[in-house]
């Protein structure tokens, strides 16, 4: 098996330490927000974890889009990848976002646009993975997953923009927000260097995390294609 | 939370959310280690076979 690249390991050790310096901002530096209290400082890494979903999804539709013009292997690699990332951060998004609603809307759960919209597009992508594993041909299973992805894509400028447009109780925190949101908030000076920064980290996060998730596939398909010369021997 | 003086108390649930964070992507991390783990089984079972066959 292939050596770790030493800029794979520089990447990881550098991640590593912003993310605790961003655990440090969220978590201390940054000041309570003076009416929900601490469970405020959930939405540094809540909306951090909502950014990486997209950016994983939109890196999906655009290596897809590659994948179907040019018919390389390698963006189908980058495509499965980026969506189990994706995935993972997705539901990250909604479990916090629904830990921080109970104190604060009363509720875990409520039938709102931007928390429904959030989990299809979730489930779009989680059937994009379940649906990959039935197809046995790698060129078929590609241009499916390469279609899909593109496709599943409509879902996350849906979520962006559903609580733009649709009436709803969920906060707009960056850009204007509608004053009968509840748990809406002024982020002040250090508010947004602790959020802007959890963005670079969990951007950070998914670079990183998106190469050892290629390498692994890489090593997945060089291991699959022994077995079958082996059998066929 | 219309009439309360102070910030509400909600510390419990801001270490729920940052254990799931936390959680999440700590379990993220051990399944890919696991995957390339079991990878690397496989490899050198494939290296016996094929030494075998040699």
């Amino acid at each position: 098996m292939e050596r770790t690249p030493k800029a794979l390991k520089v990447l990881t050790w550098l991640t590593s330490a912003v993310f605790i310096v961003a655990l440090y901002l969220v978590l201390i530096w940054a000041p309570q927000e003076a009416i929900m209290g601490d469970v405020q400082r959930v939405f540094y890494f809540h909306v951090a974890a909502g950014w990486v979903g997209a950016l994983a999804f939109l890196v999906t539709a655009i290596v897809g889009g590659i994948y179907l013009a040019r018919g390389e292997q390698r963006w189908d690699r980058i495509a499965v990848a980026s969506v189990e990332i994706g995935v993972v951060f997705t539901f990250i998004n909604i479990v916090t976002g629904s830990i921080w609603a109970r104190p604060i809307w009363n509720t875990w759960w409520t039938w709102d646009p931007r928390l429904v919209t959030a989990t299809i597009m979730l489930l779009i992508y989680i059937a994009y993975i379940m649906l990959r594993q039935g197809i046995e041909d790698p060129d078929r299973r590609a241009r499916f997953g390469a279609v899909y992805g593109i496709v599943g894509f409509i879902s996350v400028p849906i979520t962006f923009a559903s609580i733009r447009i649709f009436r709803t109780i969920h906060p707009v925190v960056v850009g204007s927000s509608d004053p009968t949101a509840l748990g809406a908030f002024d982020m002040n000076a250090e508010m947004r260097v602790a959020f802007f920064f959890s963005l670079f980290t969990f951007t950070l996060i998914y670079i990183t995390l998106l190469w050892y998730r290629l390498r692994l596939q890489q090593q997945k398909e060089k291991i699959e294609e022994r077995k079958l010369t082996a059998l066929s021997s | 939370m219309m009439f309360q003086e102070g910030p509400a108390d909600t510390l419990n649930y801001m270490i729920a959310g940052y254990a799931v964070i936390l959680g999440t992507i700590g379990l993220y991390i051990v399944n890919i280690i696991l995957r390339f783990r079991s990878l690397r089984q496989d490899e050198a079972l494939l290296d016996e076979i094929e030494a075998g066959q040699a």
